[in-house]
């Protein structure tokens, strides 16, 4: 049973800064290809969760990552082939990591043709005073769980409900899915324990409300704060906004798949 | 602008009889016993105060200690930007001086 379309798909090449759109992707069971595969590690950092993002330095949503090769890094050059003629448990040859160069802009207009020259760190640790590091693996760098699922309509819900103007982008999802079901703006938190299959081939199991913190309170394009999303997300609704999901089955996904209840 | 000081001691704190709590304009005397957090005597005493995980992770209970001493035995939620600007996090914040403590949710 169709239950609801993929509105957008996004990924964040780097953990904590600006995310970009695309019109499909390949998700392995790692999650979104390119999703996340790099971060920012500060040496005083929490050991568990070292990552350096808009809770230590709100401007940082602002800066932007983007792939020398995005368009390499939307689907495995032999995905077809495993599909094909391998099926069903051969997983794809991503790109080699030359296709995972990322350049980052600043909010300041300052450009690095590569995050990972030193330059980069150097300057964020003078303008930041931490001992940083850049991470990375193209597994990715999740909090919890590789895909996060989350309904436009909860935006648009606790922004009638604050009576201001909630960006959906806040939510930092990877698939936002307008639900067939109009009436509950928190529909997805109803499928937690179900499967879905979206597009032709991805299948996930939702296992988990997503838990938010500090970074839904800032705009994605001003960094401004807004603490009281969070209190009000706290006090109405659990402190909960969109789900996680794991992958049983990987595949593509484009803008516009239906998304079917198994 | 005044504010209050947060330390990350954890050390055991004196308990005030009484504090202040700022929410959705509203001023609250709240009583508070030896060894409670500001969060745990706000919702003792009915108070619909934000919070979620009670850790000191999510932030939900970040509040402006507009005057007094708390120590926070965990502070992962807070940057060092916002500990310089005065928030602390209510579901970790013991008193810690005699001094009155003023707690305001409206950020």
């Amino acid at each position: 049973m169709q239950i609801g379309t993929i509105e957008s798909i996004w990924r964040y090449p780097v953990k904590g800064m600006r995310g970009e759109e695309l019109p499909h992707v390949y998700t392995a069971y790692t999650g979104v290809m390119g999703d996340r595969i790099y971060a920012v590690a500060a040496a005083d950092g929490d050991p568990g969760h070292p990552w350096h993002t808009g809770r230590d330095q709100e401007e940082f949503v602002l800066y932007k990552a983007s792939y020398g090769c995005s368009e390499d890094l939307l689907l495995p050059p032999n995905l077809d082939a495993t599909y094909s003629e391998w099926e069903p448990g051969i997983d794809p040859i991503y790109p080699d990591a030359d296709a995972f160069k990322v350049s980052i802009e600043t909010p300041e207009g300052v450009t690095y043709d590569d995050i990972e020259n030193p330059a980069f760190i150097e300057d964020l640790e003078k303008l930041t005073g931490r001992s940083l590091r850049i991470h990375t693996t193209q597994r990715g760098i999740f909090d919890a769980r590789p895909v996060s699922l989350i309904s436009p309509a909860v935006a648009a819900k606790l922004g009638e409900e604050l009576g201001m103007y909630i960006d959906k982008r806040r939510f930092r999802a990877n698939f936002y899915v307008d639900w067939d079901n109009q009436d509950d703006p928190f529909y997805e938190m109803s499928l937690v324990g179900k499967t879905l299959k979206i597009g032709e081939w991805l299948e996930v199991m939702i296992v988990e409300r997503d838990p938010r913190c500090e970074m839904i309170t800032l705009d994605p394009d001003t960094a401004e704060e807004t603490p009281k999303l969070l209190q009000h997300l706290a006090r109405k609704h659990s402190g909960d906004a969109g789900v996680f999901a794991a992958v049983l089955t990987r595949g593509r996904v484009n803008k516009g798949d239906p998304v079917i209840l198994n | 602008m005044s504010q209050g000081k947060a330390k990350h001691t954890g050390a055991e704190a004196p308990a005030g009889a009484s504090f202040r709590l700022t929410l959705d304009g509203t001023d609250h005397s709240v009583p508070i016993t030896a060894g409670e957090t500001l969060l745990h005597a706000a919702l003792a005493a009915g108070i619909d105060a934000p919070h979620t995980c009670t850790q000191g992770r999510c932030g939900s209970c970040m509040s402006w200690l507009r005057s007094g001493e708390v120590t926070m035995a965990n502070t992962k939620a807070l940057s060092k930007r916002k500990i310089d600007r005065g928030y602390v996090l209510a579901c970790q914040a013991l008193p810690s001086s005699a001094e009155p403590i003023w707690l305001d949710f409206d950020l």
